[in-house]
């Protein structure tokens, strides 16, 4: 492929994960729905369609989008008639849209031809977006640290600028027996952790490394050298982040090094936004929402805000204090029979004496258990 | 040379000898004089105070406007010098600066560089305090001057800090500042005549080169022919990251040297594994903006290109600065149009307020101080813009407090005669880079008495007013490619090349 061809891969490769990731928002959502979720953003509206639609492996994909960088791919989402323009409905409609039968087939295409699937599959869990980055900017410090070592070389400038990252290899090779640990089995557990992965994920993850012998690449550099695009290049390295960060959460055993990349010793529960956390430790005491947000002082809709956060991400909590499994049951049919997500819609089915905190608490434990 | 700074100096920088202008600074410093000391850009100015740091008791403080080049330095000097240095600036979390200000109250640092903001809060002085400042040197001191390029409101406060700390001494270096700038300087801090140390800013090993372009497609062929002709490694400098993309993209699609670009748009580790990809020669030239090339160690740059006009005669001298520190001729090249005047000129026009601008301004710092990024958007107003008119504003309260007026008087007016001021410095800065390219004598000559520099010596070729021949700087080997891509790719392989046995 030469370079002109990378140039409109990229282009239709934007297209396809794009579109992909607004299939399931049409109608619901708006056209900025799917830039703040492959932006990541944090907000709360963002996480929960993340869950809702289950678009995981879309969030913070591009964490680099600007706004005009999207307002691009939406153009050229109009102009090939793969969109269309929609009004909401509601009281308040906020305007939407529909992929047409086109644009259906195009994503679906896309999705075949690109290997989607294979790549997207790790991303089942909510938080590898998240934990992504952290564990690569500590893996890829530690290997050129370990890198210098083993070539007595130590006067060399760190790759990654982040101090707590910096902190923590410092204490993952400063005592000298866990020193000599790494030096000795690094290697190999790099090896036996990439061996089952495709020779180009492989390679992708090897070639940004720096180390004593070798400068680490750009993503820009490599898709260059392999004639690729840097997006299709994002899309496998994502996936072998991801890939890599699962065994070695589920197999702590067989990785007695590498593993100490995914611990997450934060003493917040790392599954929350901070304030969130600091909500759920009160909320485990058995302290009542108005409660807490008095003893915080924040508004108690922000504790709402985050009773859902704690419903989407910490399974183990139980709820039955806000909703019964009766209320529970009737939301979900009312969601069911309408085939959407959408609270006005709901709660109009419902009722008055449902409140919205009830709906989105129903909803964030259907994605739960849809997950499990 | 002293014997105990001699041992220093090989210890801890690996030099044997001072460079010139060196000793007579670190030499007036320990003496608890304050100093102002003029070297050119490379020449060794870091060592001034970081030498006396090991030296003194007590704490050095570095004031530096650079956050990225901070950064670098205290990395450099813990991990190639050893010695105990730490940053502190506003882009580190509160349990971080926490973490840095118990090091520097228990006396555990000899070295903290500090941004002049974070300096002005109160529990930073206070843990200075109880270190006890031994020097305070302020680098890049020509940004405190109004006839600076570079000028940043914040230097202004120095002055008042230096008392607050007790008064240590002074040391002022930098590498551009004409006369009056110096003036400045010297009566801000106190600092005498005679201790004013002023090494030659003439680059002797520099030939200036110019060409004047019609338009961007011959503006393009230009320089991708001085790329593939130059003897590397080369700079060229954009004025916006924009113009470094496309220009990236379009010489990697023809060229035939390893080029890649830099700018403040990319990603730290990018950015840090291109830097260090040039650094280690896998990259002949780097296409830039400005953001590149602050605390950059690579002695061996042989030229560098800009692209478009710089700003001033100050940013333009310190750009090409970077070439040929290792004394080796090298080549500067600057391309401009009369374009390029016109758009330096709107975005000058762009930067200062309007007193209309000053008004809204001042009616939302009167509503609640200071506007926050939702109400400045609503004006239309850039968050640089803000902090410029949060200063003069309170500035401009502060001057009214003081007065016995009991009625304030409109404060617009007054902000509008500072910010107009300033815009005439960088008019007047602007007027001067563009008679240096239409000037029709001697480069070095019109550069160096623009510095107030007299000597004119070069080595190999002075200035294409003065006649030079290009292709003595042309060169044919490029970058050493790193070893072709195997057909087959082997994990175990790779891995055993990036982490070798013991």
């Amino acid at each position: 492929m030469n370079s002109q061809n990378s140039v409109a891969e990229e282009r239709e490769l934007l297209c396809a994960v794009a579109l992909n990731a607004m299939l399931p928002l049409a109608n619901e959502r708006t056209l900025q729905a799917a830039y703040y979720i492959l932006r990541g953003r944090k907000a709360n509206q963002t996480l929960q369609d993340v869950h809702l639609y289950n678009l995981y492996p879309y969030y913070r994909m591009f964490p680099g989008f600007s706004k005009e960088d999207w307002d691009k791919i939406v153009a050229t989402l109009f102009q090939n008639d793969y969109l269309q323009p929609c009004e909401g409905e509601g009281p308040s409609p906020k305007p939407t849209f529909l992929v047409t039968a086109n644009g259906r087939q195009f994503a679906e295409h896309a999705y075949e031809k690109y290997g989607f699937a294979v790549w997207f599959a790790p991303f089942t869990r909510f938080d590898l977006a998240a934990r992504i980055e952290s564990f690569w900017q500590r893996l890829h410090l530690l290997v050129q640290t370990v890198s210098q070592l083993l070539g007595k070389d130590l006067g060399f400038v760190p790759v990654v600028m982040d101090k707590s990252v910096q902190q923590w290899v410092k204490e993952q090779v400063g005592p000298a027996r866990l020193r000599e640990a790494w030096e000795a089995g690094l290697s190999e557990e790099l090896f036996r952790l990439w061996e089952p992965l495709q020779p180009q994920v492989q390679e992708l993850l090897v070639a940004q490394l720096s180390g004593v012998s070798q400068v680490g690449k750009t993503l820009g550099q490599l898709a260059k050298q392999k004639q690729s695009s840097k997006v299709y290049l994002t899309l496998l390295f994502r996936y072998g982040l991801a890939a890599s960060i699962l065994r070695l959460s589920e197999e702590k055993q067989a990785f007695p090094l590498l593993s100490r990349l995914v611990v997450q010793e934060n003493k917040l529960d790392p599954r929350l936004s901070d304030s969130a956390a600091r909500t759920y430790a009160l909320v485990q005491r058995g302290i009542h929402k108005a409660e807490i947000a008095a003893q915080r002082q924040v508004k108690e809709s922000t504790v709402e805000d985050h009773l859902v956060e704690i419903a989407l991400r910490c399974p183990e909590w139980d709820a039955a204090d806000y909703l019964s499994s009766e209320t529970r049951a009737a939301i979900m049919a009312a969601s069911e029979q309408l085939q959407t997500s959408r609270l006005r819609l709901i709660k109009d089915r419902v009722g008055p004496t449902v409140s919205y905190l009830q709906i989105r608490l129903a909803l964030a434990r259907r994605q739960e258990e849809s997950n499990e | 040379m002293n014997n105990e700074w001699q041992q220093q100096l090989q210890q801890h920088f690996g030099y044997g000898e001072f460079r010139p202008g060196q000793e007579s600074i670190i030499k007036r410093v320990l003496a608890g004089k304050s100093v102002l000391g003029l070297m050119a850009t490379g020449g060794g100015k870091s060592v001034t105070y970081q030498l006396p740091a090991l030296l003194l008791p007590g704490i050095t403080v570095v004031v530096s406007p650079l956050i990225s080049l901070m950064v670098d330095q205290v990395q450099q000097l813990r991990t190639k010098r050893k010695i105990p240095a730490a940053y502190l600036n506003s882009t580190q979390e509160a349990a971080e600066a926490r973490e840095v200000l118990q090091k520097i109250a228990s006396g555990q640092c000899k070295l903290l560089y500090i941004s002049p903001e974070k300096l002005q809060q109160p529990y930073v002085q206070q843990a200075l305090k109880r270190a006890t400042v031994s020097l305070f040197a302020i680098d890049e001191a020509h940004c405190i001057s109004a006839w600076g390029h570079d000028f940043r409101t914040d230097y202004l406060r120095l002055p008042d800090t230096v008392k607050q700390l007790g008064n240590p001494p002074v040391l002022a270096v930098t590498a551009t500042a004409t006369t009056a700038v110096r003036e400045e300087i010297c009566s801000l801090f106190g600092i005498d005549r005679e201790n004013v140390v002023v090494q030659t800013l003439n680059r002797a090993n520099i030939a200036y080169d110019l060409a004047e372009v019609g338009g961007e497609s011959e503006r393009r062929q230009l320089t991708f022919d001085l790329i593939d002709q130059l003897a590397g490694p080369g700079i060229v400098y954009c004025s916006t990251r924009q113009a470094v993309e496309v220009l990236v993209a379009a010489y990697q699609l023809e060229g035939k040297r390893h080029v890649d670009g830099y700018h403040g748009g990319m990603n730290s580790m990018e950015r840090m594994l291109i830097q260090t990809q040039f650094l280690a020669g896998e990259l002949d030239v780097i296409i830039a903006t400005n953001a590149f090339g602050m605390g950059i160690d690579k002695p061996d740059i042989r030229y560098v290109i800009h692209y478009q006009l710089p700003a001033s005669l100050e940013a333009y001298s310190q750009e090409i600065g970077r070439i040929g520190r290792d004394g080796q001729p090298g080549y500067a090249m600057l391309l401009y149009s009369q374009d390029d005047i016109h758009l330096h000129q709107y975005m000058l026009d762009k930067e200062y307020p309007t007193p209309a601008q000053i008004q809204q301004f001042c009616q939302l710092y009167g509503a609640g101080a200071p506007p926050d990024p939702k109400a400045l958007a609503s004006i239309d107003m850039s968050e640089e813009m803000a902090a410029m008119l949060t200063f003069y504003t309170e500035r401009a309260l502060g001057k009214a407090q003081v007065s016995t007026t009991t009625e304030m008087a409109n404060p617009v007016q007054d902000i509008w005669q500072e910010t107009e001021k300033r815009k005439a410095v960088k008019q007047k800065k602007l007027a001067e880079m563009r008679s240096y390219v239409l000037t029709d004598r001697c480069l070095r000559k019109h550069l160096n008495q623009y510095f107030g520099e007299s000597d004119l010596g070069f080595t190999r070729f002075c200035c294409s007013r003065c006649g030079l021949q290009r292709e003595s700087y042309e060169g044919r080997q490029t970058a050493l490619l790193q070893r072709e891509v195997q057909n087959s790719w082997n994990l175990r392989q790779a891995l055993d090349m990036l982490l070798p046995k013991k």
